[in-house]
């Protein structure tokens, strides 16, 4: 295993690990200000981590929330038709979107950079209009309210404490599927992000793995939509709003867009200060909007980007002064 | 004992390859025709040398070949198989793989990852498998210099080395065929000499069928025994170097037309 992957692998596994910290969380407290977090930080960080995935194929998707809303009302349908077990909701939420990531990814990933962007968020103004205009499935305007908690055998996860438990498990579950997907995949994922016209003279079938990016980011943001109807037992389309997906982004960038850490550090960051900031009621979006910029504008690689160089511009210098450089580490 | 060696395990490799077979290839770019019914061929483990002034269509070649472009017309052959028009990576797949011009690597991981990545990818190459002889990667990294840099960044490294180590990138790929965009453009001339090797270990260890272009006459001369001269499109020359560096149409394509010299005075 090369150094560079080395490094990746166990960064992002650590990651995940420390992602337990929000399935233990409600068993050790009852303080609800910290469940509350918990689990919006557990609801970001999925989204965030769909965000990831295409990134690593260096796309910007804005349809996180499309996606998002049909994994939630997926699993806010059957749940209402009487299907409530954990399992079985968690697969639907992943596998609903997912497959409609296929036929709609034939679509959009012939497109790059701006032009994706743009189709992708116009993606999410047509699913508004799609669940306004399909009341019969969707609830329209009312959504779909009092959705049955999920239960697991036999027991209804419907206590403050378990839902914060199930929003914790979906994260992890997102985060370890992100995990697996960019790591499997790793080589084909940062080539074509890199270079794709390289990497497809190599041989690589681009559209293939832009496919299985696509697909499996939407199954991630499906499961983050479930975690939130679950949450809120309502599938609303205020949930899933074209503009959430800003802050998804954000959570990216200022944590740090190329490592699964990022995702968790900026997503914890910014739900964290969103939540200290709307004490200054009238102030708070332009404190959260000096934030944003202050961090992007002194650490453009996003806070775990700009520690990693830090590390390994540190650690090139120890090596220097100390040896020459080395073949094989 | 070594040359039997090569000489069979040269044999052995040119039972497969293809002949590579373009006939009355033509593209065009609206109304811009950069070449127009062009055929030659090139035989299982023979070199091509294509050669001619900047714009004469030498890179639209390789990229309608190796399938970054589509023909307007024609058909591209590698043995039986018909290739035109295929995908880019489909084309790569077959074991038809291609050089790039500029320097063209990952630039933000180390040499040894590139390495790995070509490896990986070619791996995936239709009916390869991972098979074959030892490809002597590490020889050709340590007799280009790059062994000394496996974990640099790519970028970091010298242009000359970039250069190389985007050749050992192919190789890694294990192709059949190799086009080679002006791998020695930007070398310095004691650099230039390792293309030599780099063409000779390829089709010693894989019988690769190889069309340099170049500008470089000398490399030409030393590895191509036959070539081509494009001029704004059209085959005007083709045959030994000696011979057709030496015609007087291929001087006056590459420097223009000599003046004539008896301007008289009025």
């Amino acid at each position: 295993m090369t150094a560079d992957r080395h490094r990746d692998i166990k960064l992002d596994s650590w990651s995940v690990v420390s992602l337990l910290s929000l399935v233990v969380l409600p068993l050790v407290t009852t303080n609800p200000i910290v469940n509350s977090l918990a689990y919006q930080v557990a609801i970001g960080i999925s989204a965030a981590m769909a965000i990831y995935i295409m990134l690593r194929l260096g796309l910007l998707s804005f349809m996180v929330p499309a996606f998002m809303a049909v994994g939630g009302y997926a699993g806010a349908i059957l749940a209402k038709a009487g299907a409530t077990n954990l399992l079985l909701l968690m697969l639907v939420a992943f596998i609903v979107p997912a497959l409609a990531a296929i036929p709609l990814g034939a679509l959009v990933l012939r497109l790059k950079g701006i032009y994706f962007i743009f189709v992708t968020f116009l993606f999410n103004e047509m699913l508004q209009l799609i669940l306004f205009e399909t009341p019969s499935l969707t609830g329209g305007s009312n959504g779909i309210s009092a959705v049955p908690p999920a239960s697991f055998l036999g027991w209804s996860l419907d206590t403050p404490k378990a839902l914060v438990l199930v929003t914790g498990l979906v994260c992890l579950i997102a985060s370890v599927t992100t995990l697996m997907v960019t790591q499997y995949f790793r080589a084909e994922f940062t080539s074509i992000e890199e270079n794709e016209t390289l990497t497809e003279s190599l041989g690589v079938a681009v559209w293939k793995y832009r496919t299985i990016g696509f697909v499996a980011s939407s199954g991630v943001a499906g499961l983050a939509g479930f975690a939130l109807v679950n949450m809120l037992s309502t599938a609303h389309p205020s949930s899933f709003a074209s503009w959430s997906v800003n802050s998804y982004i954000a959570y990216a960038f200022v944590g740090g867009r190329g490592t699964m850490l990022g995702m968790v550090v900026g997503s914890l960051l910014l739900i964290a200060m969103t939540n200290e900031f709307a004490a200054y009621a009238q102030l708070s979006v332009g404190l959260y909007g000096i934030l944003l910029l202050v961090v992007m504008m002194a650490l453009p690689g996003g806070i775990v980007g700009t520690c990693i160089d830090y590390f390994e511009n540190f650690k090139a210098r120890s090596a220097g002064n100390l040896k020459p450089a080395t073949n094989e580490r | 004992m070594s040359f039997i060696h090569r000489s069979l395990s040269k044999a052995v490799a040119d039972l497969g390859a293809p002949r590579l077979r373009v006939e009355g290839a033509s593209k065009r770019f609206g109304g811009l025709m950069v070449f127009d019914g062009l055929s030659f061929d090139i035989p299982p483990g023979g070199v091509l040398g294509v050669i001619g002034p900047n714009g004469a269509g030498k890179t639209t070649l390789i990229n309608v070949i190796c399938g970054m472009l589509s023909l307007t017309a024609g058909s591209i052959h590698m043995g039986d198989r018909d290739i035109t028009s295929k995908p880019f990576h489909v084309v790569s797949r077959l074991g038809l793989a291609r050089s790039f011009q500029q320097t063209n690597t990952y630039s933000r991981v180390s040499v040894e990852e590139n390495l790995y990545r070509a490896q990986r990818f070619g791996a995936q190459r239709i009916g390869a498998a991972n098979k074959g002889p030892d490809l002597g990667i590490a020889g050709l990294l340590e007799a280009f210099g790059l062994s000394g840099h496996l974990q640099e960044r790519s970028d970091k490294l010298p242009y000359g080395l970039q250069k190389m180590l985007g050749l050992v990138m192919v190789l890694a790929t294990r192709p059949r065929i190799l086009l080679l965009d002006e791998p020695a453009a930007g070398l310095e001339r004691r650099e230039r000499t390792q293309v030599d090797r780099f063409v000779e270990h390829a089709q010693t260890i894989l019988g690769c069928s190889v069309l340099i272009v170049e500008h470089d006459m000398d490399l030409v001369r030393r590895l191509c025994p036959r070539i081509m001269v494009l001029d704004a499109g059209r085959l005007i020359a083709e045959g030994a170097p000696d011979e057709v560096l030496a015609r007087q149409d291929v001087i006056d394509a590459y420097l223009g037309p000599s003046e004539e010299p008896n301007h008289a005075e009025p």
